[in-house]
């Protein structure tokens, strides 16, 4: 079933944590709530689970409201039917592995024999079933990620609710555990939303990411419009690494000028209205080049001459901070360049992009 | 995008959802109705009872006037010189607690002495020895006519030690030997949880052992230290047995005393006693307040939960100065009264020289034979089993309500079910004897006032100890239950209630030992079908029957190490705190 959100505000006394924000979620869609540590994505989630009480908007799941605080309506958690991992798992530690999985059949009344089919099927799915009998301090954090995997899908919910769930994992099960996630969800057919601050997660998982700060949606949209194609500062920086060159309006609308006055070409499209704007270039799309004759190229690359200023290994390539057009550029190179030297740093227009700066924005780095 | 069509929807929704809504809550708020009336009436009552009664100048129940005049008596010479006797026994004792509950818990947890589970043990024990029964021991040990100064100046022919109990310095000999117990408890748990990474430091960096003690341990455990100064001084101030047994002989009054007297011996002037009584209230309630500030600030900076295993310090030469700290402590705070208890209840005429006893087992017989003894067992049977049980439910509903639920109005029942802790015992005693004249209920002289009574004092007790535990729940476990279905009571039951077992055991055992032992509120409460335990010990021992105060005391003690023994024993948990 789908989840639709609109205009949700929530407030925590005189501070409003969630500005009315509007999203939609399809059935079988897996969504994902993005930003820095604060910016409400948790109450977001909490306020669709009824684990917080909105101030404002209203809620749907499938076609019942849920939430409408308005006119009065705030359906209890229990009766929503979602399924919901939390950041800290939350299992039960005084009840076994197949107790924490088939509580949500128990509590409605399931048949004995129905509950143990659908607890060996739901711990079949994570690949928990010869643990069933364990208890949760026998149980590694992996495995208690899984149980509490195998807990929010056992009853069949309407929508999936995840909390940074794998934030209390180590790297590599981490990514393992990525795509198991994203099976299920498959499998299941269900609505998610991926609370995560973290941008890697959220691309790599997510049909369509949406980036939150201070409580307000700052962009929508799939993981690669999101990375190659930010409308904002904000965004630019949040998502991947990037490098920004404060620019001004040029000859046309695709020619923008750098501080120390070189031209250069960019795709202006996404841009919002904003009062400043900077060019955004991501490391990996920046070329470094030995010294040589500076300018556009024949095939329209923005050349800039630029020399390394600092440097840092990490294996694959190399991230050289160089500085150019009258800023510091971070650039991806697998060559290798000694600090001082003299570089010509070259990009293609599509690979820049024009974005929105907020005021302050402007000037942090 | 589709406000519109979603509003509608929402309104059409409402109606029906809201009817749904009110009967699925209504329960639960139910019961916190009656949760909140109940212990509002119960903490009020007493204290606006008291307040009453020190604005007026005749006794309970009799016609009288609105006066001031109790509030003046407040500043007479008499007042004033117990408040400062009030005061300085309650800093002395308090201090020499800490230095020497402090010292115990060093050296049981941070050393290598050898004894460290024996002592734990031992002193555990001794925090649950009643104070009355200790005050007896040490004055038949320390009374003129006493076994002390018959041994040194009858046998070793020492006149010059002589010594006698009845005075200030015995009633501070007498309190620090009960209360330190109590320091080394509380001072226990932060030293052990003090996360050992600061000594580890300390020790990286050169420090000797002894001298990362004072200059990191010690430092470190200041907030610890300072807070349990004050509780120890509160519940020293509070302390009314020892200050009654000891000081009334020896005409030394603390402010608990003073109240004492002034209902219970004539003239009486409950007007009176009633101002004393807030004004000891007062000087708790402000010691409380420091102390709260203090845990607060504290909370800040130093204690992590994590328990680190630090290499215990080496004793060396200071072995023997520990061992004769730890076992001359558990032998005058333990042992020797014990020993002289049971060795007064086998003679049929008190004498200081064993030689020279009578022995005899009617004292404890008599125990059988008397009527008022055995219903004075069954009295406090029922009394400490059946209050404490109100108490744990009553405590744990506060928990539940102030700590989880929190609906509107919960801080103040927070703060509500907090001020028993204020109120000292025989302050409480005298609030309902006001009250009870009073009220419409004939409740006086039944043993419901007596479990009223001890249900009011350690309120705060049984919510602490279950806040305790369920603050640390992590609230998201009962979160999946509400989305895996659950409604709130059903996760209360399913969840909640299962994880808090624990404290909720432990805070049953606590409640039922100190309903066991307590005097101070019931003193002014019974009548002869009410006498508990503690009580007919007492009346005997007034009455110089050291015979039968002492064998009543040895059975007491018994059935209290006993059923410590038996609840350690079936619920490991239920030993902390
Ligand atoms: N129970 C609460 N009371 C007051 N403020 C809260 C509460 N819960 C969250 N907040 C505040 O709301 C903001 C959003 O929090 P949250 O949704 O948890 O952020 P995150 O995006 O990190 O999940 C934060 O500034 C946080 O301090
Ligand atoms: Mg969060």
């Amino acid at each position: 079933m789908s989840i639709n959100v609109q205009n949700l505000v929530k407030r925590y006394g005189q501070v409003t944590v969630v500005q009315g924000i509007s999203f939609q979620v399809a059935k079988g869609e897996f969504l994902s709530l993005l930003g820095p540590s604060g910016c409400g994505k948790t109450t977001t989630l909490r306020c669709i689970a009824g684990l917080e009480n909105a101030d404002g908007g209203v809620i749907k799941i499938g076609d019942g409201v849920v939430s409408a605080p308005e006119q009065g309506v705030l359906i209890p958690p229990h009766e929503r039917q979602i399924g919901m991992v939390f950041q800290s798992y939350a299992i039960w530690p005084h009840m076994s592995v197949a107790q924490n999985v088939g509580f949500p059949l128990a509590i409605r009344k399931a048949s004995t024999a129905e509950v143990a089919r659908q607890v060996d099927d739901a711990l079949g799915i994570v690949g928990m079933r010869h643990l069933k009998d364990r208890h949760p301090s026998q149980l590694s954090g992996g495995q208690q990620q899984r149980v509490a995997l195998a807990r929010a899908i056992v009853g069949r919910p309407k929508v999936l609710l995840f909390d940074e769930p794998l934030s209390n994992l180590d790297a590599k099960l981490r990514e393992g555990t990525r795509l198991e996630i994203r099976r299920l969800q498959r499998e299941l057919g269900v609505a998610a939303v991926y609370v995560t601050h973290d941008q890697e997660e959220a691309l790599s998982m997510s049909d369509r990411v949406i980036v939150m700060e201070a409580g307000r949606i700052m962009q929508t949209g799939t993981p690669k419009d999101l990375y190659r194609r930010p409308s904002n500062r904000f965004v630019a920086d949040f998502v991947g690494r990037a490098s920004f060159i404060d620019v001004q309006k040029g000859p046309d609308a695709n020619t923008w000028i750098a501080p120390d006055g070189t031209p250069i070409r960019l795709d202006s499209g996404r841009a919002e209205a904003a009062a400043h704007y900077q060019a955004m270039l991501r490391p990996e799309a920046i070329d470094l080049i030995a010294a040589g004759p500076e300018g556009m190229r024949p095939n329209g690359a923005n050349v800039l001459k630029g020399r390394v200023y600092d440097s840092q290994y990490m294996g694959a390539h190399t991230e050289y901070l160089v500085n150019a057009a009258g800023t510091t550029l971070k650039v991806h190179s697998t060559q290798d360049f000694g600090p001082g030297s003299d570089v010509l740093v070259s990009f293609d227009p599509v690979d820049c992009h024009l974005v929105a700066v907020e005021d302050q924005a402007a000037k942090a780095a | 995008m589709t406000d519109k069509a979603i509003v509608p929807a929402a309104s059409e929704f409402a109606t029906h959802y809201a009817q749904r809504r009110s009967s699925q809550d209504r329960l639960l708020h139910g019961v916190y109705a009656a949760t909140f009336v109940v212990v509002v009436l119960l903490v009020t009552i007493p204290i606006a009872a008291l307040i009453y009664g020190s604005l007026r100048t005749s006794a309970p129940g009799n016609p009288g006037e609105w006066t001031l005049r109790n509030y003046a008596g407040l500043f007479t010479e008499g007042v004033l010189a117990t408040m400062g006797t009030t005061l300085w026994i309650g800093l002395v004792s308090s201090a020499f607690c800490i230095v020497v509950g402090t010292a115990i818990a060093l050296v049981v947890h941070r050393t290598d002495f050898k004894y460290g589970k024996f002592v734990n043990a031992a002193v555990g024990l001794a925090f649950y020895f009643p104070s009355f029964i200790l005050a007896m021991a040490w004055i038949i040990i320390g009374a003129p006519g006493g076994i002390y100064n018959a041994v040194v100046d009858g046998i070793l022919g020492m006149p010059w030690a002589r010594a006698d109990i009845y005075t200030a310095l015995g009633i501070v000999f007498v309190m620090v030997l009960h209360q330190v117990p109590f320091v080394y408890l509380t001072m226990s748990g932060p030293i052990v949880s003090m996360d050992a990474i600061y000594e580890e430091a300390a020790r990286t960096s050169g420090a000797k052992p002894h001298v990362v003690l004072y200059r990191v341990t010690l430092p470190l455990l200041s907030y610890s230290l300072i807070s349990s100064f004050i509780l120890t001084f509160i519940i020293t101030i509070e302390q009314f047995a020892i200050p009654a047994l000891i000081g009334i002989p020896g005409q030394v009054t603390m402010l608990a005393t003073q109240l004492y007297l002034l209902v219970r011996f004539s003239p009486a002037d409950y007007g009176l006693a009633a101002a004393v009584g807030l004004a000891l209230s007062a000087i708790t309630g402000t010691a409380i307040w420091a102390q709260r500030r203090v845990t607060r600030a504290g909370r800040l900076t130093t204690i992590t939960g994590k328990a680190g295993r630090v290499a215990p310090i080496p004793l060396g030469g200071w072995k023997w100065a520990a061992y004769a700290l730890c076992f001359g402590f558990v032998f005058l705070g333990l042992v020797l009264p014990m020993v002289m208890l049971i060795y007064t209840s086998l003679l049929k005429w008190f004498t200081a020289n064993p030689f020279a006893g009578m022995y005899t087992l009617r004292n404890y017989a008599f125990i059988w034979e008397s009527a008022s003894a055995l219903r004075s067992f069954w009295n406090t049977l029922v009394v400490s089993g059946i209050g404490a049980a109100i108490g744990v439910v009553l405590g744990l509903l506060c928990a539940y309500f102030t700590l989880r639920l929190k609906p509107k109005g919960y801080r103040a029942l927070d703060l509500v079910a907090s001020l028993p802790f204020g109120v000292p015992g025989v302050v409480l005693g005298l609030g309902l004897l006001w009250a009870y004249a009073y009220l419409p209920i004939p409740l006086y002289g039944t043993l419901a006032v007596i479990i009223v009574a001890f249900v009011t004092r350690f309120l705060p007790y049984a919510t602490e100890t279950i806040g305790g535990q369920l603050v640390q729940i992590d609230k998201s476990l009962e979160e999946a239950a509400w989305v895996g279905g659950a409604t709130r009571l059903q996760s209360v039951f399913k969840v909640l209630l299962p994880l808090a077992r624990p404290s909720v055991q432990s805070a049953y055992f606590l409640l039922f030992m100190a309903f066991f032992r307590e005097i101070s509120s019931a003193i002014l409460l019974y009548s002869a079908s009410t006498q508990v335990i503690s009580i007919s010990i007492w009346a005997f021992f007034e009455q110089a029957n050291w015979g039968l105060a002492s064998s009543l005391s040895v059975v007491a003690t018994l059935i209290i190490f006993a059923a410590m023994s038996l609840i350690t024993w079936l619920v490991p948990t239920a030993r902390r705190r």
